[in-house]
């Protein structure tokens, strides 16, 4: 493929076109998935060989326009505004161009090199909408290309429109967008003081650094400053703006605003013919019952609910095809691999630790698809407008719930969401519950103590209420937080309701695919790592004394030819258990975990669960790794026993040490990764401390409490 | 009136948008501008926000936000009058 015929093409679009869909469709298996730089949003892209091009295709964060309030908006019109697009894609939901065309307005002005991608045209018609396309590209300015991203039609011809406009075979037809006499006027004026200086005319349209100039755009302000003409736009321009503020008798981002709003009405009346109905839709109907004043809320409840039984039932079965299939691949490898030292290395370190992750993959892949699979119908946003009061109870706002709901998988992108929560307050309130929202990599944890010491029957149930006691904490101490260190004005709320669709497979596919995918890379790499790290930790310093007192002492048994066999292989098994208990107590981790047990052992845990919880600080699926390091070391006659029964076995655990167990990993810091994504959001080490501080304490009391509650009732 | 004043099932025109700073900003993204006929939907289960119906989509905004939004009612529910018919014609032809 020529490298020198590269096209970058950027999909812009409100949120719910269909952008998403479309983008997969086209993408395929060239997805990549990444980051934008200096922000957290999610940065897809795709490369295409298409007639004889290599198509770059940069899917931008679906925005409703281009101003600068929301990360996702800065991403879009950064992007937009560098130039790197030869190509932008508008993806316009035709079911609803009277909204969709706003952003269109804005993104022309940008780059006139644009193409929209009128989307959903199989449902406009089934709609009986008629839209007279010549007329409707003639006064936007652009090629539109009906499409349909679900029934992947007209997906052909939008990216021949594509090529055919990057080489300037097509041209777009000019624009019919004007503004008010008076802004018109003021537009006019400024662009004349701008052509003067042609070094900054080569870099940006003149018409277009007149209007972002008048409406106070941040980055044409600072391109401006930058520019010799700046010596006369600095006395010129207020003066213009100025007398233009009191022609229109208001702001003049607003001006300016509702006048493209009038533009889009406009060109919407003259093109888009709908059928008049009054008739019910499919989404009022849904709606009538799903928002219904008294069913909402139930209705609410029980999908987050059903999400977790789906997850924690449906789940445990192909968890129990990979722990058989752990258990296998550790009876082989030790019946195969020779020495010692190298057998304990993989079996003991890493067929036990990465397997221990692994097995709980199903229940992330089902949580992963209920989420997305109620982002993609159109619930996830009422479920926002169903709570947003008891949140802004709380202080927080209903958007606070998307960041937490997140929380339930990773903390991570759950601290990176929470930045569309524009109010410091808000933002920093929101970041500090959200640990407090079990995240996935603690229901290794839950689901191994559940299942070891309650019944399976009540096993969905007590999950449930190990989630809802999360959110009740969570609740808690935002309501504590709003009202003293974050107290502030709250952020509007302000939030379309989309059509519910049925999501398409491939995306909510995609989503489950993306996320469990991330989860693997963490535990392929960091939690490989933390568990080489604490075997390591277990098996050195070895105690010679101990270890020479032992095998000498099992060296006589074997000798002593007076005792019967049985009698014999039982007690080298005891004695070999004592060796290794003895030999953790005196390693690295065994020490560590002693010094730290007085400050635990009020909440009924030993200093082996001391040492998981502090290997649990690297990433929380290491907690029950590191169990199953050390319980294989503990009993290392029954291998074949899972750790479920081995954690039953030892005297030391009992229902109320377990439901301790879980309140505390639900409540204590987070792992390293997300604290450290904490301190970048909120950028300030105090804010870090704090945070630590409070998780702390908060874990340390309240297991307290249910461990000594507890152990009156079990 | 204010917006946060109507009923559910009311139909009414935006007079003006009494916002500063970032509502107003998010209100005219979402085409919250004076002239736009809209209709109250319903509050939530909870009493807080409304769900409005604008140019064909739903969106909702909490009873704050609706009461810096000063509106002029046309209508409420089962009076036969399509939002936003009260000046005549719709869409331009007919």
């Amino acid at each position: 493929m020529a490298g020198d015929k590269r096209i970058t093409v950027a999909f812009a679009g409100n949120p719910n076109s269909g952008k998403t869909s479309l983008f997969n469709s086209i993408a395929g298996t060239n997805l990549k998935v990444g980051n934008w730089p200096g922000v957290t949003v999610e940065k897809y892209e795709a490369e295409i060989a298409y007639r004889g091009y290599l198509i770059n295709f940069i899917d931008l964060p679906g925005t409703y326009s281009l101003t600068a309030y929301s990360p996702e908006e800065i991403v879009a019109r950064d992007f937009i505004s560098s130039g790197q697009a030869d190509v932008i894609v508008n993806v316009a939901d035709g079911t609803n161009l009277a909204r969709s065309l706003y952003l269109s307005v804005q993104l022309l002005e940008f780059e006139p090199k644009t193409i929209m991608a009128l989307n959903m045209y199989d449902e406009v018609r089934a709609r009986g909408i008629t839209i007279d396309f010549k007329m409707l590209q003639k006064l936007l300015g652009c090629h539109i290309v009906p499409i349909s991203a679900v029934k992947k039609t007209g997906i052909d011809s939008l990216l021949d429109h594509v090529v055919r406009l990057y080489e300037g075979k097509i041209t777009p037809p000019e624009g019919k967008l004007t503004y008010s006499p008076e802004v018109e006027d003021a537009i006019a004026k400024t662009q004349e003081l701008l052509e003067s200086d042609i070094s900054l005319m080569s870099r940006v349209a003149p018409r277009l650094a007149a209007i972002k100039l008048l409406e106070h755009d941040v980055t044409m302000h600072r391109i401006a400053r930058g520019s010799p003409v700046w010596i006369r736009l600095e006395s010129k321009l207020p003066e213009i703006m100025n007398s233009l503020e009191n022609a229109v008798g208001g702001g003049l981002q607003k001006k300016i605003a509702e006048d493209r709003h009038a533009f889009v009405r406009g060109a919407f009346k003259e093109t888009v013919t709908e059928r008049e109905e009054e008739k019910k839709t499919v989404t009022d109907i849904i709606d009538s019952v799903v928002l219904n004043r008294i069913f909402g809320l139930p209705i609410f409840f029980i999908v987050m609910w059903l999400i977790f039984q789906l997850t924690f039932t449906i789940g445990e079965i192909p968890m129990g095809w990979i722990e058989s299939f752990f258990t296998w691949l550790g009876g082989t490898a030790e019946a195969l691999i020779p020495g010692e030292m190298l057998r304990s290395v993989i079996v003991d370190g890493i067929i036990a630790g990465v397997g221990g992750v692994l097995v709980f993959i199903p229940n992330i892949l089902l949580l992963f698809f209920g989420l997305s699979f109620l982002e993609a119908t159109g619930y996830m946003a009422r479920a926002a407008f169903v709570i947003d009061k008891a949140f802004h109870k709380i202080g927080l706002h209903g958007k606070s719930f998307i960041p937490m709901v997140t929380g339930f998988g990773c903390s991570v992108p759950a601290f990176m969401a929470c930045r569309t929560l524009k109010n410091r307050g808000d933002r920093l309130a929101t970041m500090m519950v959200i640990p407090f929202m079990s995240c996935g990599a603690k229901l290794p944890l839950y689901v191994l103590l559940i299942g070891a010491f309650f019944p399976g029957k009540a096993a969905g149930n007590i999950l449930f209420a190990v989630y809802f006691f999360g959110v009740l904490v969570a609740v808690l101490s935002a309501k504590l937080l709003k009202s003293t260190i974050f107290r502030g004005r709250s952020e509007p709320f302000v939030m379309e309701l989309p059509v519910y669709r049925f999501p398409t497979a491939g995306s909510v596919l995609m989503q489950m695919w993306i996320k469990a995918w991330m989860y693997l890379k963490k535990a392929g790499t960091l939690i490989l790592a933390a568990s080489l790290i604490i075997w390591v930790a277990i098996n050195f310093p070895v105690n010679r004394v101990v270890a020479d007192e032992y095998n000498g002492k099992i060296h006589a048994i074997e000798k002593n030819r007076s005792l019967e066999d049985e009698y014999k292989r039982a007690s080298i098994t005891a004695l070999e258990n004592e060796k290794s208990a003895k030999l953790l107590e005196h390693s690295a981790a065994g020490v560590f975990g002693k010094c730290i047990e007085p400050a635990i052992r009020p909440l009924g845990f030993n200093w082996r669960i001391g040492v998981a919880l502090t290997a649990g600080l690297a990433a929380k699926e290491v907690v029950v790794s590191t169990m199953g390091t050390m319980y294989s070391m503990k009993h290392p006659g029954e291998k074949s026993a899972s750790l479920e029964e081995r954690l039953r076995n030892d005297p030391e655990y009992n229902p109320a040490v377990a439901l301790a167990l879980i309140v505390f990993v639900l409540l204590y810091m987070p792992c390293l990764a997300a604290t450290s994504v904490f301190h970048r959001e909120a950028g300030e080490l105090k804010m870090t401390f704090f945070y630590i501080a409070y998780s702390m304490a908060t874990a340390w009391v309240l297991s307290f409490i249910v461990y000594r509650i507890a152990l009156l009732f079990l | 009136m204010k917006m946060s004043e109507l009923k559910a099932g009311d139909k009414a025109l935006i007079i003006s948008v009494q916002a500063e700073g970032e509502v107003a900003q998010r209100l005219l993204d979402m085409g919250l501008v004076p002239g736009t006929p809209f209709k109250v939907i319903r509050k939530a289960p909870l009493g807080d926000p409304i769900e409005i119906k604008l140019r064909g989509f739903m969106m909702a905004l909490r009873i704050k936000e609706a009461a810096c939004i000063i509106v002029e009612k046309t209508g409420e529910i089962g009076d036969g009058i399509p939002m936003g018919r009260r000046r005549g014609r719709r869409n331009g032809w007919r």
